[in-house]
């Protein structure tokens, strides 16, 4: 039970953290791809550093462990992902 | 404390600072109950659950019973909480709206029409969960949570991602780009 508390609050916090960044506007999702606004990237590689530092400091520490990897699939990922582009062009979703 | 509300109230924040707040985020998924950030999964947990009250014999097969289960997840209640966060979000900077249209960069491209909009969304949708699928999860899910622990699958997803997505910009925009 309190595993789902737990993930009300970080999904309120990632919600929250989309919406001030601006992503959930098409124009921002869909000027990426054009250059002229690099916000999404902007804040997808922040939080991949602040996050990759804080997991690996944490299980350099010996607090925590690493849950699955998404396994690495070279065709599916890379097909999954041209598909995904499409649709997140089109819609700015 | 009036810095703190002045910030909050804010529309839009430097990418940073909410990429800073949402790598705290994903750290702390990991640390607090050992899963991971993701939306698309969710997405698949409730089709699941919806198919198998409809259709259990359709539903009953490998993917639906072990890859992605049926049922409200830890995914499922995580996005109703992305939803509610946006919704925080929106009425913390008093933008809150109810609207149905695009907005304006979309209406200047397609045109004002409500439909379209709604057309467009729900099939781009559909191919938006389609190629997740595909990848083992979206963006939050694969890019960043996967990016999280260094796992190929996630850079080689950014690149498929960025290519077709550019591709797809230049061609709905053309001469606009």
């Amino acid at each position: 039970m309190t595993n789902y508390i737990i993930a009300l609050f970080l999904g309120v916090a990632f919600g929250f953290s989309l919406n001030k960044a601006g992503l959930t506007r098409y124009s921002k999702i869909v000027n990426v791809f054009r250059f002229t606004d690099m916000a999404v990237l902007q804040f997808m590689m922040t939080a991949l550093v602040v996050s990759m530092t804080g997991l690996y400091v944490l299980r350099g520490l010996g607090w925590i462990t690493f849950p699955n990897v998404p396994a690495t699939y070279i065709v599916g990922n890379l097909i999954g992902g041209l598909v995904f582009g499409m649709g997140m062009a089109l819609t700015g979703f | 404390m009036n810095w703190f509300k002045t910030q909050i109230s804010k529309d839009i924040w430097s990418p940073y600072v909410a990429g800073i707040l949402l790598g705290i985020t994903g750290v702390l998924a990991v640390w607090l109950s050992d899963s991971l950030l993701g939306a698309s999964g969710a997405f698949e947990n409730l089709a699941g659950m919806i198919g198998k009250a409809v259709a259990p014999a359709a539903f009953d097969i490998m993917y639906f019973n072990f890859i992605m289960p049926a049922g409200i997840t830890w995914g499922v209640i995580l996005l109703a909480g992305v939803f509610l966060g946006g919704v925080v979000g929106a009425l913390s900077s008093k933008t809150f709206k109810l609207r149905v249209d695009g907005d304006e960069q979309w209406k200047r491209i397609f045109g004002p029409k409500t439909w379209k909009r709604w057309v467009i969304a729900f099939f781009g949708a559909i191919i938006l969960e389609y190629g997740a699928g595909i990848a083992g999860g979206c963006t939050s899910g694969l890019a960043i949570s996967g990016g999280m622990l260094l796992a190929p699958a996630a850079f080689l997803f950014i690149a498929a991602m960025f290519a077709s997505g550019i591709l797809t910009a230049l061609l709905v925009y053309r001469n606009r780009y």
